[in-house]
């Protein structure tokens, strides 16, 4: 039943990226490619350049706050509209892509695929792509937030016009990068070219592989500064309890919500058999059990969140405060 | 039992039709001769009832329909689609190019000054019966359902943040702006002109009553309504988004602090169209099975008319005597059940 729900679900891409960074370069590079697949396209009228396709949407993008008291809590109107349009022609395309403006946040997207129940349940989001511009990324860092909560939300990034900058600059910005979301794949690219699978058919928040594109757990302790977004996971080797992890995730998404990103995590709980997979995008959240842990491998619960603000021993304390005991 | 007598009546009274595309909406036009699908591939399908086995199809959008009403003549129909036209059968009223027409609507008027009305992004655009151009209506955010009065004197659109009333022939357009916090998603405008309710993201619906701006808060749906359908008089307003049809009384000094009363509930799926008759105190409600039922409201009897299994019901419309009832779902299932006496 949930598997012909899953089957039937439109997987979604967005694509995310300031003006220039090359967006609309790596969109038509999609469409044309001989991929055998139809995309039906989400642009918005402010595009820096013509798409071509045969399935185009040009929408305003309306973002709202639901009434649930949540305050974080914002959603694409618009979206919930054309997601529920295009399900008209369903059999006519394979998959979304939806393009983002340039200062999008794209939290209020994201949270479309959780929120609205019409949406969930005929479509489900695939992967959030950010096209970053090498040469430029530094000066956008320091103008606004909008380019760091892209980078922080992404799954995939496309770090193009590599070629316009040296090789020291380029480790320099991609370390930029990695201090914001560690999570991350990139992607070095010149005009956005890269093989379109990099891209699409991502599955990042399928919770059936939810972290599974995480490299490793790094665990430094590199200092914080405040107000940047910064990435940090966690790990525990003793089973969790489930009633204690659902008190503190819950407590701390109802604070510190608008300050997280998102959170993912694997845990294993006590007297199970099965991973259960969580994920928020702000105070979102979602989870499910995913399968038993295969046999051999080290039944290690993790957590990774990225955000503003994250004071790494408290979220440490709290993380080894759900043990089992 | 109930599967059998809808079985039985769906196949002695009725024709159906598999069309292999998201029925978006059904309706028939004013003289009522004439039943018409509108199809998630662009055609519109149309059965004239005097000859119920030939089916006519129109190509009238390339790609899907997203909306369709009668023409404000005797015959005939108007439809938006997602090419970006508003169109009448055989004609062209406008083209918006890359932005969806999402809802339509028309109004025969008085001494037959019909109007057309289609929205589009944040406008509602006005039409004389002819297709030419009156007058076009901002709205602060994009508009998301459209309905003229019982009169066709004013125009109402809801969108985020509440609904806006339009005096269709005023020389300043300025709307009386209806304001409730949140994002509205369809509306209707009580017979006796007097209120509007909407349906809201949040599985509630909001209603204002004109006279003294008495606010209306209805809630408790586990999902969406999606369709809005006052009875003849306006006593009840039937809805969809619960696992029955919800009706809230709207007499005896409205629905407020009463509870509404639930008509074939129990078996808990979804109730997804409902559209009460134009004569009689009934309704008829299609569900996400693909059940379609036809309630007498005062008596609560239940009589079953299509049964389970041909996808979730997405149009359902009386023909305007109420002797015929259209039915279509999102598989491309599509009836039309004679209910006249014999």
């Amino acid at each position: 039943m949930a598997n012909t729900q899953t089957e039937a679900q439109v997987p979604v891409t967005v694509l995310t990226g300031y003006l220039g960074a090359g967006k609309t370069t790596l969109l038509n590079r999609i469409l044309t490619e001989q991929h055998g697949r139809k995309y039906a396209v989400v642009i918005n009228e402010f595009g820096e350049l013509g798409v071509d396709n045969d399935l185009v949407v040009d929408t305003d993008e309306e973002v709202f706050e639901m009434n649930n008291g949540c305050i974080c809590c914002t959603v694409r109107g618009d979206l919930i509209r054309i997601v529920g349009g295009l399900m008209k022609r369903r059999d006519k395309f394979d998959g979304i892509i939806i393009e983002t403006t340039g200062l999008a946040n794209p939290a209020p997207v994201a949270q479309t695929f959780f929120v609205d129940e019409g949406v969930r349940s005929k479509a489900k989001l695939d992967a959030i792509v950010t096209v970053v511009d090498a040469k430029h990324l530094p000066q956008r860092l320091e103008d606004s937030h909008e380019a760091a909560d892209q980078i922080a939300f992404a799954d995939v990034i496309v770090l193009n016009k590599t070629d316009l900058v040296t090789p020291e600059e380029l480790a320099a910005v991609e370390a930029q990068i990695r201090a914001i979301n560690r999570f991350a794949v990139i992607h070095r690219t010149e005009r956005a070219a890269l093989p379109i699978e990099q891209v699409l058919g991502r599955g990042a928040f399928d919770l059936n592989r939810v972290l599974a594109m995480a490299p490793d757990f790094l665990d430094s302790d590199e200092h914080e500064h405040n107000d940047e977004v910064t990435s940090v996971s966690f790990e525990v080797e003793q089973p969790i309890d489930p009633e204690k992890f659902n008190a503190w995730i819950g407590a701390l998404l109802q604070e510190q919500g608008p300050d997280l990103l998102r959170t993912k995590g694997i845990l294993s709980y006590a007297n199970d058999e099965r991973r259960f997979a969580f994920q928020a995008v702000h105070m979102i959240a979602d989870g499910d059990f995913i399968g038993p842990w295969k046999e051999g491998d080290a039944r290690v619960s993790r957590i990774v969140f990225i955000g503003r603000n994250l004071n790494r021993p408290r979220l440490r304390r709290g993380f080894e405060g759900c043990v089992a005991g | 039992m109930s599967e059998s007598v809808a079985q039985f009546l769906l196949e002695s009274r009725g024709i159906q039709r598999d069309l292999d595309a998201f029925v978006v909406a059904a309706c028939f036009d004013r003289s009522g001769t004439t039943a018409a699908f509108a199809l998630g591939d662009g055609t519109l399908r149309l059965v004239t009832l005097s000859d119920r086995d030939a089916w006519q199809t129109v190509e009238a959008h390339d790609g899907a329909i997203l909306s369709l009403a009668p023409d404000v003549t005797p015959t005939g129909f108007i439809t938006g689609g997602d090419d970006g036209k508003f169109r009448r059968l055989g004609a062209d009223i406008a083209n918006f190019r890359s932005k969806w027409v999402e809802h339509v609507a028309s109004h025969p008027g008085e001494k037959s000054k019909g109007l057309l009305a289609c929205a589009v992004g944040k406008s509602i655009h006005l039409f004389d019966q002819d297709g030419a151009k009156l007058k076009e209506l901002p709205h602060p955010s994009s508009v998301t359902g459209l309905t003229f009065d019982a009169r066709g004197k004013r125009v109402a659109a809801s969108h985020y943040s509440g609904a806006s009333l339009w005096f269709v022939n005023a020389k300043e357009d300025s709307p009386r702006r209806l304001e409730w916090k949140g994002s509205h998603t369809s509306i209707v405008i009580h017979p006796d002109g007097d209120a509007v309710v909407t349906a809201m993201q949040e599985n509630a619906l909001h209603g204002w009553r004109l006279s003294d701006n008495q606010h209306m808060r209805m809630s408790g749906y586990p999902a969406k309504t999606a369709t809005l359908s006052f009875t003849r008089n306006g006593k009840w307003l039937a809805t969809s988004g619960a696992d029955a049809m919800v009706l809230w009384p709207f007499f005896g000094g409205g629905p407020m602090g009463k509870a509404p009363i639930e008509l074939a509930g129990g078996d808990g799926i979804v109730c997804t169209r409902v559209a009460a008759h134009p004569q009689q105190e009934m309704v008829a409600g299609g569900f996400a099975d693909g059940l379609v039922v036809l309630a007498e409201v005062n008596s609560s009897r239940i009589l079953p008319i299509a049964p389970p299994g041909r996808g979730p019901v997405s149009a359902l419309a009386w023909s305007p005597d109420g002797s015929q009832l259209a039915i279509g779902t999102e598989q491309g299932f599509v009836a039309l059940i004679d209910l006249s006496k014999r």
